[in-house]
């Protein structure tokens, strides 16, 4: 018996230094305008939270914020109501990881209307 | 003795290729499940995202996962696309589907470090071919010992 003993700790050696436990993925929805919509530029209703991302920092209803700010002032816009939509306009040269971010931020507040927009 | 028929060292029943074959097939259950697997790119760093709605385990099986990794490369299952290119398939997709077409779910899974300059192209491709169901990728929970790339900073500024 030792000769398989051996082998099957080997095995087990084996397996459990190369398991590794999956990321848990979450997805973020958002809705994406169409591109003629988009170019038609007409201005958004009055009604609405804009959420800009820029290569550094983020801005809010045309204000410049840090990111601590945009959190609190999202739960604060959040608290008023969540039926509200959430435009993001994000600049191209920014990174994706910024507006995931930002989109992360909208989740924790459970603002679910989202609208992904692209600005120079 | 009845039970004297185990006992017996020489001559018992020979377990060994029984063994070899329950060996055998427990290396090709491992080497297929790890297969299935493999569709995905895993260079591409997702970017954190700890608030967002856990993915379902069920998913639509008509979900396209379209890739974007730390470069600007779009892939689909590993097939590197250009944007015209994605253009016609999804626009064929969508063609092939009839009136279910457009409700294709979007997975977009983009490194976190891409620009969103390529992101916004896939999109635009996507809302081009009429798609409006368009989500993004992101780590939730991280497995152990791996760190995301923004979670630092987030740790900082969130919690």
């Amino acid at each position: 018996m030792t000769p398989m003993i051996d082998v099957v700790f080997q095995l087990l050696i084996y397996f459990l230094v190369t398991f590794s436990t999956a990321d848990v993925l979450a997805h973020l929805d958002v809705s994406r305008p169409t591109p003629d919509a988009a170019a038609s530029n007409q201005p958004p209703p009055a009604d609405m939270i804009r959420v800009a991302v820029a290569p550094e920092g983020y801005a809010i209803n045309g204000r410049d914020v840090t990111e601590d700010e945009l959190a609190g002032l999202l739960e604060r816009l959040a608290a008023v109501s969540l039926k509200q939509t959430v435009l993001v306009t994000c600049a191209d040269a920014s990174l994706h990881g910024r507006l995931i971010t930002a989109l992360d931020l909208c989740a924790a507040n459970g603002l679910t209307k989202i609208s992904v927009m692209s600005g120079k | 003795m009845k039970r004297n028929f185990q006992k017996k060292e020489s001559g018992g029943v020979n377990m060994t290729p029984m063994i070899d074959v329950v060996f055998q097939m427990i290396i090709f259950f491992v080497c297929t499940a790890q297969l299935e697997k493999e569709m995905f790119s895993e260079f591409i760093r997702l970017a954190d995202s700890p608030n967002a709605p856990e993915m379902a385990g069920e998913k639509d099986p008509r979900t396209i996962t379209i890739e974007v990794d730390a470069d600007g490369r779009t892939t689909i299952g590993g097939t590197r696309l250009t944007a015209p290119k994605l253009k016609n398939l999804l626009v064929k997709v969508v063609a092939d589907y009839g009136v279910h077409g457009p409700s294709i779910p979007i997975l977009i899974r983009a490194d976190a470090a891409a620009r969103h300059a390529r992101v916004k192209t896939v999109m635009d491709v996507c809302a081009g071919a009429g798609l409006y169901k368009i989500a993004f990728v992101a780590v939730k929970d991280a497995a152990e010992g791996r760190v995301g790339r923004t979670s630092e900073s987030r740790r900082s500024n969130v919690e």
